[in-house]
This record gives C-alpha cells, structure tokens and sequence, in this order.
C-alpha cells in the first residue's frame, strides 16, 4: 500500500471530520452567543447562572464531558446518539469559550451608537440587530477563528464513541498493514490541509468584513 | 404656538437636581443655543426633550401634544428630532451612506433606492457626496460631524437637536461644520443647538439661553449676553468673547 493509498483511505473519514466540526462550531456559535446576549442583562441569578456555566465548560476536559454524555447519560435513561454526543460536548465546551470572545467584542461596540440609533427612533432590539451585532461578529472574527482551531483539533476524541472520522479509519487502517508511522503521519497531513483550506477561508472572511481605517489593512 | 414648549421641567439623578423649573419654548424655523459652565445641564435638558432621560416632572408640549405624558410613542417622538451628538456617534462598521441611509430604510421603510436619492441628495447639501463611500474611521472630525448631521437631516426631523458638536474638533474643522450649520440656518432649520462655543453661537443663533446650575438665568440675542451683561456670572463667563467683537 502506497502512501497515496494510505491518505485515500483516511480521507474517507474526512468528511465526518469536517461534518462534525462544522455542527460543533455552529452550536457553539448558537450557545455562545445566547450566552453572551444573556450577559447583557443584569439580573443577578442570570449573571451567576452564567457564571457556573462558563467555569464549568471550560474547565471540564473533553473526553471527560464526552464520556459523561455518551456512556454516563444512558444510565438515568437518556439515550444520546453518537454524532449527538460529540457535537452537544465541543458545543458546550466551545459555547462558553465563544461567550466571552462575543462578551468582549460587545464591550468594544460604542454605547453611543446604540444610543444614536435610539435617538433616530430605532428600538433596542434594532440597535442591537444592525449595531451592535454586525460589529461584535467583525471584532469576535479572530478569536473565533481560533476557537474553530481548537474544535476541529478535539475532533479525533469522535473515534471513542465511534464516529469513523479520520482517527478511526487510522485506528483500524494501522494493525492491518502495520505501518503506523505513515498512517498517523497521514492523519496529520489532512487534519493539515483541513486546517489550511478552513482558515483560508476565514481570512478571506475576516478580509470581507474588515472596517476599513478602524482595524490594520 | 411654539414648536417645543417646556414648563417647570426637574431633572434629578440620585440626589442631584440638574434641571431645576426650566421653562423654555422653541417656535417653529427658530434656532436657538443654549449655553453655559460644564456640568450646568445643557446636554441634559437636550436630552429630556427627546425623551434619552425621561424628566422627573414637568411638562413638554411637542407640536401641541404633550409627550411627558404616559403612553407617548418615544420612537414616533425621536422620529421627529433629529439628534447630532458631541462625539459623531456613526456607526462605525457602514460607510457614510449606509449611516444615512440605515434609518431610511429601516424606520421610514423606504426602498434601497429611495434612500440613496434621499441620503445622497443631503451629502450633496452639505459637501459629503464624494466621502459617501468611505468609512467614519476615514474621515475627519469635521468630515465625521457633517455626515452625523446629514444622517440626523435626512429623516426630515421638524428639530434639529446639536449638543456641542464642535466642541471635539480642532478651530479649523469647527470652522466646516459651523459653515454646514449657518447654511441649514439660513435654509430656517429648526434648532436647538448646546455649545461652549461662542463664534458658533452668534452666526446661527435667533436667541441664546444661559444657564447656570439648572436654570436659566437669561435669554438675549447673542450680542446682548456677550457683551456687557448686567449678570456678573454671564459676565465673567464670557470674559474672552469681548475679544471677537
């Protein structure tokens, strides 16, 4: 088996890779971005609920939140399906992370803004709508791009529930023709060329929305 | 009948009284500044009329309805005055006529089209059409104050509020947006205009109101109150101003 060979087999588990971050990105777009809207407001059992919930998913390590969803919940009844359990886990996980990029890049947004908005006779939730959100997303783009890295580098932890994604076609590919060294080697180059080809188009993203004269050219 | 008319308005943050019984009426076509030491309540008071700081008590009677009373529409309110504030406050990630033409189109519902013939049409009155495209961080102070006021003109407000829009810019700037708001006072703009600055006060005032620690203590032409007053506070205050004479 050449080392061609070898990367078109793994790359048919490519595609569960990309899915699964992709839904694991956008669900944790979702979480956080609930989450930092709920910061906003000043209620005290909210703003302590959020607390726990960050403190909590961000220290919690993924496998261990992955293990507890997938072969823990069974246990009181709750049966979660394998795809469920990993994108609900880097949802949650990447969810409080992205919480606090949007809760700084809305802290950046000129109140005063918001305010003029206001006083043309928008209301708050259209201030909100096409102040304040476009302008958090453009400031939340590079730590979002770096939330996305770290997604798409926990997706092998998909193997352990059984998700055949790259690091499964390897586990399985490698006591059959005993060559670990190139097959994880192989691994490596697509999680690569999956990392390269995804923040490509980020930057072209972040190049698109860039305000021009406010950030570096 | 007046365009605005304010009777024993009482602004009270906490314990502090910032407005105390100011009564004050703006007619129609009018401009009128008010002027006084910082922290005098000018830019509250500014701020009550269109209802940003709901007043304590009193009344404003705004095109003979009385909008201190429960249950007005705010946003129908503010609808009608335009607000250009001291620090531009555009929206920084749209282009100058994206900010005109963002409350065109989302509170007037006008169509894309009709928006740009309107924002465009105001750019060109006040010399912004060729920045049109650019983005407020590329423009200058005054550049950034004509457009924040063309933004607040296009909805065709029946007042136009100013508080200190020169004030952040530097005398050759302030000089261009001076300019901009003679010629909509020419054109009989209806404003309410707070400044420190004197030189705008008496190319686009009807009338200049002095205040000092939530009153008003006088209300003359810009002429009479700089020069000369029989009030040792207005006096003293514009100690400097006799220099322009």
């Amino acid at each position: 088996m050449t080392f061609w060979q070898i990367l078109q087999v793994l790359a048919t588990g490519a595609g569960f890779t990309i899915l699964v971050t992709a839904a694991s990105m956008s669900a944790g777009l979702l979480i956080g971005l609930a989450a930092a809207m709920l910061s906003r407001i000043r209620w005290k059992p909210v703003q302590h609920l959020l607390v726990a919930f960050t403190f909590v998913f961000r220290g919690i390590p993924v496998l261990v939140l992955l293990f507890i969803v997938f072969f823990g919940l069974p246990s009181i009844g709750i049966r979660v399906p394998p795809f469920l359990s990993m994108v609900l886990t880097l949802g949650l996980i990447s969810g409080a992370y992205l919480a606090e990029i949007f809760r700084g890049a809305m802290n950046s947004v000129n109140l005063d803004e918001i305010l003029a908005a206001e006083a043309m006779g928008m209301t708050r939730a259209q201030g909100f709508l096409y102040i304040m959100l476009p302008q958090m997303f453009r400031f939340s783009i590079p730590g979002m791009i770096n939330e996305f890295t770290s997604v798409l580098k926990y997706t092998p932890f998909a193997y352990t529930v059984g998700i055949p994604e790259i690091m499964k076609q390897a586990m399985s590919l490698t006591p059959m023709i005993m060559r670990g060294l190139e097959v994880y080697l192989a691994v490596g180059i697509i999680y690569f060329v999956i990392y390269k080809l995804c923040l490509m188009c980020f930057t072209a993203l972040e190049k698109r929305y860039r305000i021009p004269g406010l950030s570096a050219d | 009948m007046a365009l605005i008319e304010v009777n024993n308005l009482v602004k009270q943050f906490d314990d502090k009284i910032v407005l105390k019984e100011v009564n004050l009426a703006l007619d129609e076509g009018q401009v009128k500044v008010i002027m006084g030491p910082s922290g005098c309540g000018k830019s509250t008071l500014l701020r009550c009329l269109n209802l940003l700081d709901p007043p304590t008590s009193g009344r404003i009677v705004f095109k003979g309805e009385e909008i201190t009373r429960p249950g007005v529409d705010v946003r129908k309110l503010r609808q009608s005055i335009g607000f250009v504030f001291q620090n531009f406050a555009l929206y920084r990630h749209l282009t100058v006529l994206d900010n005109v033409t963002l409350a065109l189109k989302k509170i007037k519902k006008m169509t894309a089209r009709k928006a740009t013939e309107k924002a465009s049409y105001e750019l060109e009155r006040v010399g912004m059409f060729e920045h049109r495209d650019k983005y407020p961080a590329q423009l200058s102070g005054g550049q950034k104050q004509r457009a924040a006021i063309v933004r607040a003109l296009a909805m065709d407000p029946a007042v136009l509020f100013l508080d200190e829009p020169t004030s952040s810019l530097d005398p050759q700037m302030s000089r261009e947006v001076v300019s901009v708001i003679n010629k909509l006072y020419l054109d009989n703009v209806t404003m309410f205009c707070v400044t420190h600055d004197a030189f705008l006060a008496k190319y686009i005032s009807d009338s200049v109101v002095f205040m000092d620690e939530g009153v008003i203590l006088a209300e003359e032409i810009a002429e009479r109150l700089f020069y000369d007053h029989p009030d040792p506070r207005i006096r003293q205050f514009y100690l400097g101003v006799i220099d322009m004479k």
